[in-house]
């Protein structure tokens, strides 16, 4: 990419920088009307510091569940260098069918009785079916596409993300389901004088346990250490004796169960499930993935944060002060105008890895 | 252990047929008759299932083993009684009083009917095993049929299927031509008689064909017909089955091939972004919805256009399609350069993502309160004024019918005539490598923009007769699925590939109309189409050449072969 920025010069723009001009343009256009928004939602001093501190939290918990499931695009890419469109259909299918589970262990009096063995015996159902899904696809979608052109997996990953929303709509209907509660979790804990709900407590502290497991692992077990040699040259990891298939399948295998795991986290903060809530996630965790530097772990989860927090603080904070009404609805618009803006202006992300090794 | 081929092939052939189970296929397939009183659309898709793993059975057989009928009959056997052995375990399940359903929603009564054929667990054990054995041993028999017989079933199989499955257009059809179809169809269904006549019809008609060397040939021997006029004559003859087909039939048939015809504008569209120059936009809809909103909003007569808010102009329309298209394609264009200008620098999967967010983009800002004012929220624009056409307002779907075939065939021709200009082979060098192509002195900012402008022109084309076809524009209409029924037309058919587009719009989009029981299926065939295509046939059903060419590019080609082994002594 270095090298084709130099050579675009060369193209129709070959006088003006005009694209660049454009650009900076843009963006200057951008941070002057957020700046603006933001001086006037805080001037008409509407939303008090508790306010603020609340759409924190709630921004950082979601962060933590877009940095899971982001972990399992940064992963995939890392090593076979395609983006796993239908991963937001492996969160789903782990937190989806949990649901069963869950109701069974409600109605049979064990979550009331056991509340934290029952939470942990959700996550790792969760993770074993979402990484069952995750391998079947692995299986059955990508491994024949080995070294094809890159539109290839990518149209065959929108086609599988369609098949398994869809399967499991077969399967257990249409409907949005409720989870059951989960006792113990309602209302609020205090820490360092903060009074948080509970169930974000619990989702940023397992989210910052699994991290911190996965970190470990890649960075100091022998099949993490694989994974990392494969995803720096798969030819040559193959030469050093490592069996790049089966560093493939457990590539797939972690990043589902990761994704099971965010499920569940995401369960405890919306209490529902149903066969198309992983569309959306698994956009915002891709746009979370690229943020922070597509193939980079901690990217992934730096990357998730800030989405995250810029979905629950940027609506308001720019956009309503600008009087436009109901800015909820226009979340998505905020994180994808991130994505795009990010793509633009810094398409390696922030730790993302270096130009030429992308290309 | 190793698990023989044919008993792997069997259990996965049982354990697709008990997810067609499970997800609720065969039990709304078995509404459907295809022959009445004999055979049900859940009996055909069980069979093909039987039959196709059957036929994997000989994937890696050799010798007499690819000719002998075991494999098969072992591979179908297997598939039968894994299912029937399974359909036992739940239907036991459901008589312990386990509540299967308040998971798998779909094992309901109705499912086991499907699966046994309407006959209890036990019985249908042994029908299933039967019929695997049975469709494993045709699968075998299929491979050692001489060519002629091997044609004769396909074509009874061909016809019974098509006429069975087509019941809804050719009913009308028929009728509008003042044929009787009592003694072929009833209910919707073939009757047997009348799916015996067909068949034999067929038969003979493919027989005769195929002594003369091909319908064209045949065709010369009428009177009159010469090699020379023999195109000019199919030509007029296609024109006329065209021009003719809404008239023919009620207003339904005009209906779906309008919804066909649309989707053949919206996939040509796309084909230049996707097949011609390579680069998967997943937003196309926005254009779709850029050009239906704009014409709603020029043409609308309700208060919500913009002319009664902004302008507190009286609620009329602002002018009529006719003016609004222009505008609208220069409006498209304009945001199609817009949207691909930041993004075209880009790698291609990078690309898919950020237009899918633009799709998204207008989408929810549609939908939004902010601009509700504009473009009205969820409700949309109504009251969208009829196209004037041939001397009146009307929104007539023959009449339409007509525009949009119009503007198909000028989409058809510019397509056809981009793909091998200058611009088409400066996309094709481009699609195969940028980097060669910008050295070879293309101009890849400049073509990829022109790309997306095509793009983008034709697609608002096809979202301008949205409007004035349904009378509103609402965000409903414009959803992420748009984008990919037309992506999954486009790679259907084969990408780059003009004819591959009609022919993808008419299995896509025709043949779904024609069966509202696979309404609620649709997309989840949809996805399987796509990963099954990309696995087996990257190139669509009808290829462009240069595309499959490079679609195989990494495959051994048998001409090659020998040459760069000889031109490279060394490496053996």
């Amino acid at each position: 990419m270095t090298i084709s920025a130099r050579r675009s010069t060369l193209g129709i723009f070959s006088r003006l920088p005009i694209r660049r001009i454009v650009l900076i343009v843009l963006g200057v256009i951008i941070t002057v009307a957020a700046i603006a928004g933001a001086r006037a939602t805080l001037a008409t001093g509407q939303y008090s510091g508790r306010v603020w501190q609340d759409l924190f939290v709630q921004g950082l918990a979601r962060g933590s569940v877009y940095a899971l499931i982001a972990l399992g695009y940064t992963l995939v890419y890392g090593i076979l260098l395609i983006i796993n469109f239908a991963h937001g259909e492996v969160f789903m299918a782990g937190a989806f069918t949990t649901l069963f589970l869950a109701g069974y262990l409600s109605s049979s009096g064990f979550m009331a009785s056991q509340p934290a063995l029952a939470l942990l015996i959700m996550l790792a159902f969760s993770a074993l079916v979402s990484m069952g899904v995750a391998l079947l696809l692995e299986r059955i979608a990508y491994r024949p596409l080995r070294g094809a052109p890159r539109l290839v997996p990518l149209i065959t990953a929108i086609g599988a993300s369609l098949f398994l929303q869809y399967t499991f709509r077969g399967f257990y209907g249409e409907q949005v389901r409720a989870y059951p509660n989960i006792p113990g979790l309602a209302g609020d804990w205090n820490i360092l004088g903060l009074s948080i709900d509970r169930p974000r407590v619990v989702v940023i502290g397992a989210a910052i346990l699994i991290w911190s497991s996965l970190y470990l692992f890649i960075e100091r077990t022998k099949t993490g250490r694989a994974m990392r040699a494969v995803g720096e040259d798969r030819e040559i990891a193959s030469l050093m004796g490592i069996d790049v298939d089966r560093i493939i399948v457990v590539t797939f295998a972690i990043g589902g169960a990761l994704a099971g795991m965010a499920g569940i986290l995401f369960i405890l903060l919306f209490n529902q499930a149903s066969f198309d809530m992983g569309f959306v996630p698994g956009l915002k965790a891709f746009t979370a993935a690229v943020l922070g530097g597509i193939g980079s772990i901690t990217g992934a989860a730096l990357g998730g944060l800030i989405l995250g927090l810029i979905e629950a603080v940027g609506p308001i904070l720019f956009l309503s002060g600008a009087g436009i009404p109901s800015v909820g609805q226009l979340t998505s618009v905020v994180s994808f105008t991130i994505l795009v803006l990010v793509l633009i202006f810094l398409p390696g992300g922030f730790l993302g890895a270096s130009e030429e090794k992308r290309a | 252990m190793r698990v023989p081929q044919a008993v792997r092939a069997g259990l996965i052939g049982g354990a697709v047929v008990l997810y067609l189970g499970a997800v609720g296929m065969l039990e709304r397939f078995s509404e459907r008759s295809i022959i009445v009183g004999l055979i049900r659309f859940n009996v055909v898709v069980m069979a093909a299932a039987f039959f196709v793993f059957a036929l994997f059975a000989y994937r890696r057989a050799s010798g007499e083993a690819s000719t002998s009928l075991g494999p098969g009959i072992t591979a179908g056997t297997v598939a039968g009684v894994t299912t029937g052995v399974v359909v036992i375990i739940l239907s036991l399940l459901v008589d312990a009083g386990v509540d299967v359903r308040s998971m798998f929603l779909r094992i309901s009564p109705a499912f086991f009917e499907a699966v046994t054929l309407g006959t209890n667990p036990y019985i249908g054990l042994i029908i299933l095993a039967v019929m695997g054995a049975l469709m494993g041993a045709a699968a075998g028999g299929f491979r050692r049929l001489a060519p002629t017989p091997r044609t004769i079933v396909v074509t009874v199989v061909g016809t019974v299927l098509l006429l069975g499955l087509g019941a809804r257009l050719f009913i009308p059809m028929l009728q509008g031509l003042g044929i009787p179809t009592a003694w072929l169809y009833r209910s919707d269904a073939l009757t047997i008689l009348g799916a015996i006549i067909v068949s034999v019809l067929a038969v003979v008609i493919r027989l005769y064909l195929r002594r003369k060397g091909g319908f064209r040939k045949a065709l010369v021997e009428v009177p009159g017909v010469t090699p020379s006029n023999v195109r000019p004559i199919l030509f007029v003859l296609g024109a006329i089955a065209v021009l003719a087909a809404p008239w023919i039939g009620k207003q339904f048939v005009a209906d779906v091939l309008g919804t066909v015809g649309l989707y053949i504008l919206l996939g040509l569209g796309l084909n230049i972004v996707v097949g011609y120059a390579g680069l998967l936009d997943l937003g196309y809809v926005a254009f779709f919805a850029v050009g239906a909103y704009t014409v709603a909003l020029l043409t609308a007569r309700s208060s919500s256009m913009v002319g009664a808010t902004i302008f507190d102009l009286a609620p009329e329309p602002l002018t009529n399609f006719w003016v609004a298209l222009p505008i609208t394609l220069i409006v498209a264009v304009v945001i199609g350069i817009l949207i691909g200008a930041p993004v075209l620098r880009l790698r291609g999967d990078y690309l898919a993502i950020v237009t899918l967010g633009f799709g998204e983009i207008i989408r929810v800002l549609i939908l939004s309160d902010w601009l509700k004012p504009i473009f009205g929220g969820p409700q949309g624009i109504t009251e969208v004024a009829d196209v004037p056409a041939f001397g009146a307002d009307t929104n007539d779907p023959r009449v339409l019918y007509y525009l949009i075939i119009a503007f198909a065939l000028i989409s058809l021709f510019i397509a056809g005539r981009l793909k091998n200009s200058r611009v088409g082979r400066a996309w094709a060098a481009m699609r195969e490598d940028e980097d060669i192509a910008e050295g070879m002195g293309v101009s890849v900012i400049k073509y990829k923009l022109l790309a997306f402008a095509m793009g983008a022109a034709v697609g608002c084309l096809g979202g301008a007769f949205f409007p004035a076809k349904l009378g509103v524009a609402n965000p409903g209409s414009f959803t992420l699925l748009v984008s990919i029924n037309v992506l999954a037309v486009v790679v259907l058919g084969g990408m780059g590939s003009i004819p591959g587009v009609i022919v993808g719009s008419a299995i896509l989009v025709g043949l779904p109309e024609l069966l509202r029981e696979f309404g609620e299926y649709r997309l989840h065939i949809y996805g399987a189409i796509l990963v099954m295509i990309m696995i087996l046939k990257p190139e669509g059903l009808i290829p462009d050449k240069r595309r499959a060419l490079e679609l195989h590019a990494d495959e051994p080609h048998e001409s090659v072969g020998p040459l760069t082994a000889a031109a490279t002594p060394g490496v053996q």
